[in-house]
């Protein structure tokens, strides 16, 4: 049974409709509403066909088409050049996993640092006793002020050469305390490296200090 | 979506997950799949093969990379055609102009090979389409071309819903303008519809 039709006051919604219509995506009702409306109106009714050829011409295939295998081959051989894996690229949490463990780690290396320093302040209170002996210093040691600018890389790296190790510090002015760990090489033998070495500020005997 | 679009769907999905995973004959079926849509809502932006081909390897190019981030947030379908629409307007900017004016050259219309009605047909359609703007062209197309729903579109333009919605109205405002003269019948009077 066919509702009235309202030419001209339906029409705005009949215009809504027709490209969802036409699509084959609109509601049964809506279409069969559509219908008895374009049976009734004459100008829905042409606008409704040219809405029809527009996508009729719309769907037609492009004029002069690309090969798409040519393009595939295209894209394929971009891939070879520049992914020699072969593999899409790892999702970017992935990527964001790796930085995020190489951060961890940077703050863990910094945390232990800070933590030595607070436990080495424990372990040396600012203060002693006159009655407190001094902890006796081990036989070969020596003070020694790196430069400010020193990396930790290179300072472990001159310590490894020089076979040192330290014992103590670094002190509220930066100074630490080191001790060979090779027993047959001397204070004399090392200090001297030790002042020629980049970086190193102050090197002096602690037992040749007055 | 009915159900062909449905099955589409699916199998797009499972594609984009072997792709995900560095399956090249699925990037190759999800290609030869899409091509055909991509070349034509691309002609809505430029009439140069050269940079359609180019940007239909562009979007795959993208798709290869982020297959493994489609989080199915939208249909694949969107996706792909929202990664060619950008790769689209990039390629127009790199080359240096505006969208290639939607006109045929003389020799287009001499060379075509298609049968009559086809080419009376396209004839039709091009004319029309130098009426309107390479947006409203692209939301034409995506609609009344690609079957695209208002959602889809904007998520695809990224852009308001309303605007599509306005682009939509004045595009078929223009249409309904023109092509009634175009086609050889008197040009519609009713200035459009709210």
């Amino acid at each position: 049974m066919r509702t009235t039709v309202n030419p001209g006051v339906d029409c705005p919604h009949a215009w809504e409709l027709m490209p969802w219509v036409l699509q084959d995506s609109a509601a049964r009702e809506q279409a069969a509403w559509l219908e008895n409306h374009l049976a009734g109106c004459a100008s829905c009714r042409a606008e409704f066909a040219q809405q029809s050829r527009l996508r009729l011409a719309l769907s037609l295939p492009s004029e002069r088409p690309l090969d798409a295998e040519v393009g595939l081959q295209r894209l394929l051989a971009r891939l070879d050049a520049s992914d020699p894996q072969q593999a899409p690229r790892q999702p970017r949490s992935r990527v964001w996993l790796v930085r995020a463990l190489a951060a961890a780690v940077v703050a863990q290396a910094v945390g232990l640092g800070v933590l030595g320093v607070k436990l080495d302040a424990v372990e040396n209170p600012a203060y002693r006793t006159l009655s407190e002996t001094p902890s006796p210093m081990p036989p070969g040691a020596i003070r020694v002020v790196p430069d400010t600018g020193m990396t930790l890389a290179d300072w472990n790296a001159l310590l490894h050469t020089l076979r040192l190790q330290v014992v103590h510090g670094p002190n509220s002015v930066g100074a630490y305390t080191v001790v060979p760990t090779d027993t047959a090489a001397t204070t004399g033998q090392i200090l001297p490296k030790l002042r020629a070495a980049r970086g190193i500020r102050l090197a002096e005997p602690i037992s040749a200090t007055p | 979506m009915n159900e062909a679009d449905t099955d589409a769907e699916v199998i797009d999905r499972l594609l984009l997950q072997r792709m995900a995973t560095g399956d090249r004959a699925a990037l190759a079926t999800l290609y030869r799949s899409y091509h055909g849509r991509l070349c034509r809502f691309l002609s809505r932006l430029t009439r140069r093969s050269d940079v359609i081909e180019e940007v239909v390897n562009d979007c795959f190019w993208i798709a290869w990379q982020k297959a493994g981030e489609f989080r199915g947030d939208s249909r694949v379908s969107t996706w792909i055609m929202g990664i060619a629409y950008r790769c689209g307007l990039k390629a127009l900017r790199q080359h240096g102009d505006e969208p290639v004016e939607y006109e045929m050259s003389t020799d287009e219309r001499l060379v075509s090979s298609d049968p009559d009605e086809d080419r009376e047909l396209r004839d039709w359609l091009g004319k029309g389409l130098e009426h309107l703007s390479a947006d409203q062209r692209v939301v034409i197309e995506l609609v009344y071309g690609v079957g695209h729903s208002l959602d889809d579109v904007a998520a695809i333009m990224q852009c308001p819903l309303g605007t599509v919605k306005a682009r939509l109205f004045y595009a078929r405002v223009k249409l309904r303008n023109v092509l009634p003269a175009l086609a050889g019948n008197p040009v519609a009077c009713k200035e459009g519809t709210s």
